[in-house]
């Protein structure tokens, strides 16, 4: 899937990610999104392919979230070009609505409804067909090990829970593209396996995932490839082992050091 | 526009009215609550409120709050990250809108059944037809339109759902105080006029009162409240989609 000429230090030009053959999930082309002070996105330019699950790994406040923001149509771009599964952003939110699934970064359900309720409404807002939304909440729920507290209302749940549900309502439709933000942060460790293993299994369905994230282990254990970024701009991309013998490290933390002289995770 | 995503949202918000506490006391407590007390304090006709002109009242002070827990809803779920939420889902802005318009006319209706009901055990005998009765539900779902457009606005202006609350006062005051039952004088009047509540008073005033239902008072009613509420809503539609839905 991805060659050694897929690693480059600097922006890639857009003539080197047009893909004629139409085999990319997500085509971002000199991106940039600017708020009044900040320029959270720099010049992103990416291509993610179909069935490829894509870690988006860089410290707080790099511009991940920005760039998911954009790529599911919440954010306007102050410049460049996005489009996802095959449709612009801009000219065709409408389409790329029906492609996507968005596990937002903080947790967000509706509080006097229980899970089941939530996940069934989200299934609703995308039209599916009644008997699909129960068979998949019911499979959901079980693969999340969430069954039991379903008929509780969400007030209650623990953090881990309510990100659980977050990550099951971005799912609920099936969708061909997820985004999911930073789905494991706070749950503890054992549930957060758990979560990775899940994230995973998407793969075998041949669904495009971009999975930001400031985990490392979480980056190199389900990327296929990573792109790492750091003030709004790509800084290294390619599969986690083709990142770690480039830059002669032993993880990725070594590689991003290598290349800003700073740590993901601060404080530690 | 697509029922079901539609119908889902109502839902949703009707369970909301029975689970939320705040909700339930605002929608369906308070006009209850509201009715037992008048019936008590003022049941008797000798100190000249009985009910045929309370009720209307009543009615159109209930619809007034859906302003308050419509600016709460909106704020929440904007807090709560949840218009993005449904934001990123094929949902389109209209059809978001429209299941709030229902949702509210539909607890609107609620109100007036409950004050109605109420107000007919305190000995409130209406003298309407059937087609008059038709015609006040029409009149009260039309303007929980005007409240809900009310709500828009004010959920826009508002940063947090704890300000909504204080700010739907803007609304809420002047219609309870000009235009529900607080005897009308010369001087009120006057600021009554450019209120709509005044004209739904009115217009319930005359129907219950058993005035025919094409008399030109009750049609001049009729056609300020349409276009008022109508006008309104469109106001807060637009508002709310350019700056507050952020
Ligand atoms: N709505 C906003 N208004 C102003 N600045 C913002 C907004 N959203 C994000 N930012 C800024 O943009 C930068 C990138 O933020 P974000 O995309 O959330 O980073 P990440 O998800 O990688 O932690 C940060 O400096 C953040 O403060
Ligand atoms: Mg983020």
């Amino acid at each position: 899937m991805s060659s050694k000429s897929n690693i480059k230090d600097k922006p890639q030009k857009p003539e080197d990610i047009f893909d004629p053959n139409n085999n990319s999930a997500i085509i971002i082309k000199d991106l940039v999104k600017q708020f009044e002070d900040v320029t959270a996105v720099n010049g992103l330019n990416l291509e993610i392919k179909k069935g490829e699950l894509f870690g988006l790994l860089g410290p707080n406040g790099a511009g991940k979230t920005t760039t998911i923001n954009v790529l599911c149509g919440l954010l306007k771009p102050t410049k460049g070009t996005a489009i996802v599964g095959g449709y612009d952003v801009r000219k065709n939110l409408k389409k790329v609505k029906e492609l996507i699934g968005v596990c937002p970064q903080e947790p967000a359900v509706f509080k006097f409804l229980n899970a089941r309720e939530n996940i069934e409404l989200f299934g609703n807002l995308h039209a599916m067909p009644k008997k699909k939304i129960k068979e998949r909440t019911d499979k959901l729920l079980e693969l999340l090990d969430l069954t039991e507290a379903s008929k509780r209302k969400t007030k209650g749940y623990s953090g881990g829970m309510r990100r659980k549900l977050n990550m099951i309502i971005a799912l609920i439709s099936d969708p061909e593209i997820a985004f999911l933000d930073e789905p494991t942060v706070g749950m503890d460790p054992r549930v957060r396996r758990s979560t990775w293993e899940f994230i995973g299994s998407l793969k075998n369905q041949n669904k495009t995932v971009i999975l930001t994230t400031h985990y490392i282990e979480e980056a190199e254990a389900l990327s296929d490839r990573v792109g790492i970024i750091d003030y709004g701009e790509l800084i290294a991309l390619g599969s986690p082992k083709e990142l770690m013998e480039k830059y002669e490290s032993k993880n990725l933390e070594e590689v991003f050091m290598k290349i800003t002289g700073r740590r993901i995770v601060e404080g530690i | 526009m697509n029922l079901q995503r539609i119908m889902a949202l109502v839902k949703m918000e009707l369970k909301k009215l029975i689970r939320e506490p705040a909700y339930l006391f605002l929608m369906l407590l308070f006009p209850a609550v509201l009715t037992l007390a008048f019936g008590i304090a003022f049941g008797d006709p000798a100190l000249g409120m009985d009910f045929s002109v309370l009720t209307p009242g009543l009615i159109s002070y209930a619809c007034i709050f859906i302003i308050m827990t419509v600016a709460m809803s909106f704020t929440e779920q904007r807090e709560q990250g949840l218009l993005k939420r449904i934001n990123v889902t094929p949902m389109t802005s209209g059809e978001f809108i429209g299941s709030h318009m229902i949702s509210n006319m539909f607890i609107a209706i609620l109100q007036v059944v409950i004050v109605l009901v109420m107000a007919l055990f305190f000995g409130f005998r209406p003298l309407s037809d059937v087609v008059g009765f038709i015609l006040a539900f029409l009149i009260i779902a039309l303007f929980s339109l005007c409240s809900v457009g009310l709500g828009l606005i004010t959920a826009t202006i508002a940063k947090s759902a704890g300000a909504a609350t204080g700010i739907s006062f803007i609304f809420i005051l002047p219609q309870m105080f000009f235009g529900t039952f607080i005897p009308i004088t010369d001087t009120t009047r006057i600021i009554a006029m450019f209120l709509p509540s005044y004209y739904v008073v009115d217009a319930l005033a005359s129907i219950f009162g058993g005035a025919p239902l094409t008399s030109e008072n009750l049609l001049i009613d009729f056609g300020v409240i349409s276009i008022v509420s109508v006008a309104i809503i469109i106001i807060g539609i637009q508002l709310f989609k350019k700056y507050g839905n952020k």
